[in-house]
């Protein structure tokens, strides 16, 4: 065979050919090789200067970012903080208003008089609810609408309905009529402050377009398969109606139906869409059905958490309802703006309890110290000392003599979640909104002086 | 063409007729490259075809039977130089299935002027492959003997049947292979 058996390589000397070819072909690899190694590291290079300005372009252009990020969260912030201080200082002045006409109502007024008074408040109430109309708006595009989920019962918000808006319908010779079935009598989780907003701004609207015949609220609660339940509210009444085409437009921001509406009725045209947008973010809507001549039934929805029926509620509900008195009692008050003062006084005369008034923070401290106080009210917003500041060296004294923490309540202009959350972790034992009103600031010191024992 | 090829040649030639024959050979083959063969270089497949030729004609063997041996030898090679492509691989079918779509890849990355053949293949039935070799350049006897080699690594008892089928531009041919049961 050609190919059998393979022969051992020779061993003597290679012939001068065989060098002569062995070197030809080793010069040969030898260029073609260098050729090669340059080819390689000249293209390194250029990778390497590649790799540089591409490590530039993408610093400068995370820096361009990076400013220009802090530039557009600086311009939120400095938003939301002008924000907060508009309302503060919005809010303060118009506590006067409010505080005044409810001092001047309880002063024993003419008829005539009183009709003034009660315009007055009006105005002023309306004032206060654009002014919070505006700051929900404000909240919502910047993400920051908190809800605060605490058990309620439905027939509570039925109830705190019929109180605000039964009036105002018979007033107008309306009906007002509520429909609750049998599914509602329940507890569930949900922010009664937004569904109470919700609501009353549906039963607000239905009551002052609709000028004869009913307003009509309905209650109904529909279980969900995943165990939760959908609250639907609806109201409607008997007025003009809403026709087709414009009721798109009913849902967005400073919309009306029709701008003759404006001229006739007044307001932002916010209400529904902060409605709408409070169902949305809680799982729910806002939906209507209606047209010219058919009156309207708006129906709001949203997902809750039924927590027990209504019955299991009763004993705290009957715990709620009992109105101790707050007489006798030693009330110390930190404000510094004059009229605010006043607004106090007036508005804890009825109760007749003791009332110290101070203008600021350290003498807030210096009178405490005497120790025969019963519960403060404390500004927050005061010259020198502010509130946070006071109520910490109370807090502090406190924890050194190892004494029982007095009752404190902010009482402040500066209403958003975050600001309230804020007072509260530093020792503050809860907030009474400005303008005050004073149904809310003696239940708020009923709460928080059960809460220490001192009431029962 | 690839210098290795030329180097595994004179190799392969050198292990079975010794090298003052090579010598004599590649001293009067008329080569353009003098038989001076680095594996780094490139030299024209003619050089090739003239030296198997010579190498027959000195062995007075057929020249088709001698592609055949040189790819055997190549295989071997390949084996020894590129275990890497044997990874994963359980039989023959599934190697030469892998030419086209990983070995080649491979080699384009290294080579990217690199002129190669096709290997288009196919399974019929369980035991049988067609694989369709197409080429600028007349190796199918070479390549025959690669597939041979392959499948005996596997250890795999085989037949095959290679059928010529040229056209107007390129030389190409068709082999079955089949299991043996």
């Amino acid at each position: 065979m050609f190919l059998g058996q393979q022969i051992a390589p020779s061993t003597g000397e290679v012939s001068r050919r065989r060098y002569a070819r062995e070197r030809k072909a080793r010069e040969e690899a030898e260029s073609l090789l260098e050729a090669k190694s340059r080819e390689l590291f000249e293209s390194n290079q250029r990778l390497q200067r590649l790799l540089g300005s591409l490590e530039t372009a993408v610093k400068e252009r995370t820096k361009e970012l990076e400013e220009a990020r802090s530039a557009a969260e600086a311009a939120n912030e400095a938003k939301s903080i002008f924000l907060a201080s508009i309302s503060h200082e919005i809010r303060t002045p118009l506590n006067g208003i409010l505080g005044m006409a409810q001092a001047l109502e309880d002063s024993g007024l003419l008829r005539e008089q009183r009709k003034l008074v009660e315009l007055l408040r009006d105005s002023g109430n309306l004032l206060l609810s654009l002014i919070n109309d505006v700051l929900d708006l404000s909240k919502i595009e910047a993400g920051k609408l908190d809800f605060e989920y605490i058990p309620y019962a439905l027939t509570d918000l039925v109830e705190s309905m019929q109180q605000q808006f039964g009036f105002r319908a018979r007033e107008k010779g309306l009906d007002f009529e509520v429909h609750f079935s049998d599914r509602a009598k329940s507890v569930v989780r949900t922010d009664p402050v937004r569904l109470q907003q919700v609501v009353g701004n549906l039963l607000s609207n239905a009551i002052k377009f609709t000028t004869s015949g009913c307003v009509r609220l309905k209650v109904d609660l529909l279980p969900r398969s995943d165990g939760r339940a959908r609250v639907v509210l609806t109201v409607s009444d008997t007025g003009p109606g809403i026709p087709k085409e414009q009721q798109a437009h009913l849902f967005q921001r400073f919309s009306q139906a029709n701008s003759s509406i404006t001229r006739q009725h007044g307001g932002t045209g916010l209400g529904l869409a902060i409605s709408r947008q409070i169902c949305e973010l809680q799982g729910g809507t806002v939906t209507l059905r209606s047209d010219v001549g058919q009156g309207a039934a708006f129906a709001a929805s949203l997902t809750v958490d039924v927590l027990a029926d209504k019955d299991t509620t009763l004993q705290a509900d009957a715990v709620g309802t009992t109105q101790p008195s707050l007489k006798g009692l030693k009330v110390l008050a930190a404000e510094d703006n004059k009229t605010n003062q006043i607004v106090l006084r007036h508005m804890l005369k009825k109760f007749d309890l003791s009332l110290t008034i101070v203008s600021d923070g350290a003498e807030a401290v210096q009178e405490w110290e005497k120790g025969e106080f019963d519960l403060i009210l404390m500004d927050i917003n005061m010259p020198g000392m502010d509130g946070i500041e006071a109520t910490r060296q109370i807090r502090q004294c406190e924890y050194r003599n190892m004494s029982d923490p007095i009752p404190i309540l902010a009482v402040s202009a500066n209403a958003m979640v975050h600001q309230v959350a804020g007072y509260m972790s530093e020792g503050m034992s809860g907030h009474v909104p400005k303008p005050i009103s004073r149904d809310t600031l003696a239940t708020a010191m009923q709460s928080a002086l059960r809460t220490r024992g001192v009431l029962p | 063409m690839k210098g290795v090829v030329f180097v595994e040649l004179v190799r392969m030639a050198e292990s079975v007729m010794g090298e003052d024959a090579v010598d004599e050979i590649l001293d009067s083959a008329d080569l353009e490259s003098d038989g001076a063969f680095s594996s780094v270089g490139n030299y024209p497949c003619s050089e090739l075809l003239t030296l198997v030729d010579a190498i027959g004609e000195r062995l007075n063997a057929p020249v088709e039977a001698l592609h055949e041996k040189f790819g055997n030898w190549m295989f071997g090679r390949f084996v020894e130089g590129y275990p890497i492509f044997f990874e994963g691989k359980t039989d023959g079918f599934g190697m030469l299935e892998s030419i086209e779509n990983e070995v080649h890849v491979e080699v384009r990355k290294l080579y990217p002027d690199v002129e190669l053949p096709t290997f288009a293949t196919e399974r019929i039935g369980t035991d049988t492959l067609k694989m369709v070799y197409s080429s600028e350049r007349p190796l199918h006897h070479f390549c025959r003997g690669m597939v041979e080699s392959c499948m005996a690594h596997f250890e795999q008892e085989f037949t095959l049947q290679m059928t010529e089928r040229p056209d107007d531009t390129r030389f190409c041919a068709e082999f079955l292979i089949t299991k043996a049961a």
